[in-house]
């Protein structure tokens, strides 16, 4: 009996988990006038949502460029001087550090949405409304203390006899930190990586607050104005052919690095 | 190495960090407190009419106005809901994790991995869509057709909850099932054998012996549930029917940006981040007994 029920409640959860992509899914194959059928598999099958999605005037394909563009630089720099700051709070001992992983864990719970109100005062004076940069710089401040944060955990775990040997053969501490540490680093800064793009390609609040402009408003918030644009019908066929298009890049990604990405959301929780 | 340069390194090494978070996060705070201590409307924004300073005249109003409180009321409320679901669902799927078979546990872990990947504007649509009065599937499923989900403030919280749920449980579900793999199987094995059930080798051996790493993720959810945005302000329409489902966060923005209300605004977001200033205190305070060097 007992079993029974736990058996029932793990099936509520993991109903609970795919019914949302489930139907998500299946919904952005149906012909428009079929959206609200009940049947499991859309009959007859459409790409009419799809093709919705990507007509003119909604402009989804640049918006997708958009937040690829907005994702992956912000992902580049953030990995750039993180990976330099992280090395720093790991490895090296100087006075203030405890200060500044304070400091980085302390601006990490900061909300956006307090964020971009003097941000965009600030951006609208000199002229970046409607820029990528208007964008990157602020998604910065939530993938920036993560990527610090993340890869400090992940140095600290190499073992120290690394640098040493590198020294003593004559390498300078830079040298020691780029041709050894890095390398073997390669693959928990690759998983700090996947976690910035992630929570970057879903960031709203900054892209809704910067940008008006059609042309560059990123997926995100243009699948949130959709409403406007499908006319004739309910805009929930094409709401979820964009989504399954947001989310499968994110999906790819999670298929193929499971266990670096549980690895690096674990990463300074779990010794 | 000289003296100098030992000492000098690390800050070289920390300056392109430092130099893109300090403006990054100084700038707006202090903009912040600024702008709560003036009256700060779109009338100064224009430059029609001067900035004057009212001290704390922002926080007076604040404090005086009920809905203020009501919308902080109900932000405790929803974000302690939250946690305590997030955890209990999180929780049980970790141990479920611990005892399945090979497969229905890669299942289980990847459908919970996309959901936290799932972006959280995509997660909003899709259960709007499930969730839809007219011919939503939850109403065709249950025969309440035209029963509106976000008419009333609770169930509207209920449904948006269910959202949010989604998207943070699995978090919380990794963290805790590779927290359980950490101890040792001798002793749950010890404990099963001496005949203890599922539920009370949970209470009395995963829950004590994981107590640092669950302090971690309840303050964590503390934080993630108390800053929630996205899904209010979308699956809400900006905070619901006369903004009866705001949180303080959505408040904020609405004043500030809504409203035009920029000093009042800012004012609410002062309060925000004190009172999360507090919760990460407590955060610090937690990882530092877990042995995490700071």
């Amino acid at each position: 009996m007992k079993r029974v029920l736990t058996g029932l409640g793990v099936a509520a959860i993991v109903a609970y988990c795919l019914i949302p992509f489930y139907w998500m899914v299946v919904s952005s194959f149906r012909r428009t006038a079929d959206i609200y059928h009940q049947t499991p598999l859309p009959s007859p099958w459409s790409l009419e949502s799809y093709a919705g999605v990507f007509d003119e005037g909604t402009g989804f394909g640049q918006a997708l460029l958009n937040s690829a563009v907005v994702a992956v630089v912000t992902t580049a720099v953030t990995l750039l001087i993180g990976t330099l700051a992280a090395y720093a709070l790991a490895r090296l001992d100087f006075r203030g550090k405890n200060v500044i992983l304070a400091l980085i864990i302390a601006v990490s719970m900061f909300p956006g949405a307090l964020l971009v109100v003097p941000l965009l005062k600030l951006f609208t004076s000199i002229g970046w409304i409607n820029s990528y940069q208007a964008m990157i710089l602020p998604s910065m401040s939530f993938a920036l203390p993560l990527t610090v944060w993340n890869l400090t955990t992940f140095f600290r775990q190499m073992p120290r006899e690394l640098e040493h040997a590198a020294m003593i053969d004559g390498c300078s501490a830079f040298d020691a930190f780029r041709k050894v540490i890095l390398p073997v680093a390669a693959p928990g800064v690759f998983t700090t990586a996947i976690l910035a793009f992630i929570v970057t390609w879903n960031e709203f609040i900054i892209a809704v607050t910067m940008v008006n402009d059609v042309d560059r408003q990123t997926a995100t918030v243009r699948i949130a104005q959709f409403t406007g644009a499908a006319k004739f019908a309910t805009p929930f066929g094409t709401q979820m052919a964009a989504g399954v298009l947001v989310t499968i890049p994110l999906v790819i990604l999670v298929l193929f690095f499971q266990r670096r990405i549980v690895a690096g959301l674990t990463a300074g929780a779990v010794k | 190495m000289t003296q100098a340069g030992r000492t000098r390194t690390p800050w070289l090494y920390l300056l392109p960090t430092v130099a893109v978070l300090a403006p990054l996060f100084g700038y707006p705070i202090y903009m912040l407190g600024l702008l709560s201590v003036f009256d700060y409307r779109q009338a100064q924004v224009s430059g029609g009419e001067p900035t004057t300073f009212i001290g704390f005249g922002n926080y007076a109003t604040l404090f005086g106005d009920p809905r203020f409180w009501s919308i902080l009321g109900q932000t405790v409320v929803f974000a302690a809901v939250l946690v305590i679901v997030t955890l209990a669902v999180g929780a049980a799927l970790a141990v479920v994790l611990t005892r399945a078979g090979h497969w229905p546990r890669l299942l289980l872990s990847l459908a919970a991995m996309a959901a936290w990947a799932a972006p959280a504007m995509t997660g909003s649509t899709v259960w709007m869509f499930l969730f839809d009065a007219d011919l939503g599937l939850v109403n065709q499923v249950l025969g309440i057709d035209g029963f509106n989900w976000f008419y009333d403030r609770w169930v509207t919280f209920g449904v948006v909850g269910a959202t949010v749920v989604w998207h943070s449980f699995p978090l919380v579900m990794v963290m805790l099932f590779a927290g359980i793999q950490a101890i040792p199987v001798s002793v749950r094995e010890a404990a099963a054998l001496d005949g203890a059930s599922e539920w009370q080798s949970f209470w009395r051996i995963i829950v004590p012996m994981l107590r640092p790493l669950i302090t971690i993720v309840v303050i964590q959810s503390i934080i993630w549930d108390f800053k929630i945005f996205t899904q209010i302000y979308v699956m809400t329409n900006g905070g619901g029917i006369a903004g009866q489902n705001s949180v303080l966060n959505v408040y904020a923005y609405q004043t500030a940006f809504g409203s035009s209300e920029y000093g009042l605004g800012s004012a609410i977001g002062v309060v925000m981040t004190l009172i999360l200033l507090v919760v990460t205190l407590f955060y610090i305070r937690a990882l530092h007994r877990t042995g995490e060097k700071l």
